[in-house]
């Protein structure tokens, strides 16, 4: 059944052309990482962009390896976008049970710009399943009693998505999809977006929760090591990724998805044994150093917040 | 009452603002237990409060802050998206949506604040409630029918009732210190907040008449449409 009523694209792909002399000057130089090992790719976050919803934000990962614009109009090295909006604390409907905690359920979509194949409106099971993690690192932090009889929705939608190959690799069918490595990098931005989104809207946590993604990674001449906040164009094979949603006052961790077995990197260089904790660890120090950006945005949106209301409410200048 | 230097201008959610044998929990804030250290859980700034003689230790509390005005739907300050529940007690302004024999279905749209400042927090949307026919009035409460007390659409005044209130307390004890004294809430039945205008100030402040004029309260009963003259019967609620 086709839509009727609205002007869509086209469903399939929509990659332009890409010329002969163009591909091969790209395929000279393959995307390399030119960050430090446990050094994270800058993060722009801001709180309060959407007007109607009761807490909002938008964060931004920089593209790895900025390519000059004028190499070619396409290539662009991929940049993560997300943009969060919390609606509630609301009633429940009529018809649902009662809930003596908050209800929460989260919802990700992925613009259909949001990679290089374009994607439909119905949300997938990669979707769904970004969406549960996220649950599940959220509901840790929030102080549910607080809000019986209510919910609250949190709806991110990833503007621009991490590709898993660059375009300077293969042309293939299927490069240019999100999934797999880009997943866990947005799932990272994700938890780290909504702990800002839902801080904004007021609603009671019990720590700010912040993702960090670390990967071990196969390096041409050394062997594997872990690198924070991997960037899956930038690299090679990655061997074994770890996402984590981690509270750094309490030092307690809602969420962990690894992905890929490490003893993978241990079959080729069986004197260099990785192992998972160490894995889990840089994860960890990736999700701190978030943490960093994801207060400086709190504090200034609440200064913001508490002069305003200074003005408004009498009672409280007087204070 | 001056913020002592210790307490920080700005709190966000995890941050400790003290240990628990010198403050007491207040809104805002939690109770870490193993730590026995007073966190915030919402950002904003720390106001201490101190304690009536018999509690020695002066309370933390982090008032919850509205979005600022530009972001607001309607450019006064107390507007905003984020819902305040109401609270045992809090005086609320609901709008009449259904009329039934045994109890009236109203929407809570604003909540009194409880600060002694008066004003009303906006409700960014509409909490339900019932308004039960024993809780109508006080006197003679066998004898109330509800639909001479109130008309879809009539504005009402009314309590928050604390009756079916209950102890929040967390199954691993890590917030629930805070949540004893923070949280009492009537959960009334599973969807509603049960409400009474069993009060002289309480009852419906706004209506209109049949022919759809504003009308005046002219008794503790009675409304009067002050164009056609004719009387409404209404629980009418005493002009402060």
């Amino acid at each position: 059944m086709t839509d009727r009523r609205r002007i869509n694209g086209p469903l399939g792909g929509t990659a332009p052309p890409v010329f002969v002399s163009s591909l091969t000057s790209k395929t000279t130089s393959p995307a390399k990482r030119t960050r430090a090992p446990d050094e994270l790719r800058k993060i722009f976050l801001k709180t309060g962009l959407t007007p109607s919803a009761s807490g909002s934000a938008y964060f931004e990962l920089e593209p790895s390896t900025p390519t000059a614009a004028s190499e070619c109009l396409a290539s662009k090295a991929p940049a993560l976008k997300l943009t969060c909006t919390v609606h509630g604390p609301r009633p429940l409907p009529r018809s649902a049970p009662f809930s003596p905690q908050l209800l929460l359920s989260t919802r990700i979509k992925f613009a259909p710009f949001a990679a290089r194949q374009r994607r439909g409106y119905i949300p997938n099971v990669g979707e769904r399943d970004l969406a549960a993690h996220l649950e599940t690192a959220l509901r840790g932090v929030l102080i549910g009693e607080r809000w019986p009889k209510s919910g609250i929705d949190v709806v991110i939608t990833v503007l621009e998505g991490e590709e898993d190959n660059s375009w300077n690799k293969g042309q293939s069918g299927e490069s240019g999809r999100t999934g797999g490595w880009g997943m866990m990098s947005i799932l990272s931005g994700c938890i780290t977006v909504a702990s800002a989104a839902i801080i904004d809207a007021g609603i009671d946590c019990i720590d700010l929760v912040t993702g960090g993604v670390a990967a071990v990674v196969r390096q041409p001449t050394a062997p594997p090591q872990v690198f924070l906040d991997p960037c899956p164009s930038d690299h090679e094979e990655i061997f074994a990724a770890c996402v984590i949603g981690y509270l750094q006052t309490r030092d307690e961790i809602t969420e962990l998805w690894t992905k890929r077995s490490i003893m993978a990197s241990t079959d080729d260089n069986r004197a260099n044994t990785m192992e998972f904790e160490p894995l889990v660890d840089q994860a960890v120090e990736a999700a701190v150093a978030a943490r960093l950006v994801l207060i400086e945005a709190i504090k200034e949106s609440t200064e913001v917040k508490v002069q305003t209301s200074q003005f408004g409410h009498p009672k409280n200048a007087a204070s | 009452m001056a913020a002592p230097t210790s307490l920080p201008p700005i709190a966000y959610p995890g941050l400790p603002l003290g240990p628990s044998t010198a403050y007491t929990p207040g809104p805002g804030t939690h109770l870490h237990a193993p730590s026995s250290t007073i966190h915030a859980s919402l950002a904003g700034r720390p106001v201490l409060t101190p304690q009536k003689p018999p509690a020695s230790n002066p309370t933390i509390s982090i008032p919850r802050l509205l979005p600022p005005p530009a972001r607001a739907p309607v450019p006064s300050a107390n507007v905003g998206n984020t819902n305040t529940l109401p609270r045992v007690g809090s005086v609320v302004l609901c709008r009449v949506v259904r009329v039934r024999t045994r109890q009236v279905d109203v929407v809570m749209l604003a909540v009194g604040r409880e600060d002694g400042g008066g004003g009303e927090d906006v409700c960014g949307d509409e909490w339900q409630a019932v308004v039960r026919k024993e809780d109508v009035r006080a006197t003679e409460k066998e004898k109330v029918v509800c639909g001479d007390g109130f008309r879809v659409g009539d504005v009402v005044r009314g309590v928050v009732l604390g009756t079916m209130s209950m102890w929040l307390f967390n199954d691993d004890g890590d917030v629930g210190g805070a949540m004893a004294d923070v949280v009492q809430i009537s959960l009334g039945d599973q969807s509603n907040y049960y409400l009474s205008t069993a009060r002289n100030e309480l009852g419906v402040i706004m209506a209109r008449s049949e022919a759809g004029n504003t009308m005046v309260p002219i008794s503790w009963k009675e409304f009067r449409d002050p164009i056609t003259g004719e009387r409404e019967s209404r629980k009418v609620a005493k002009p402060f």
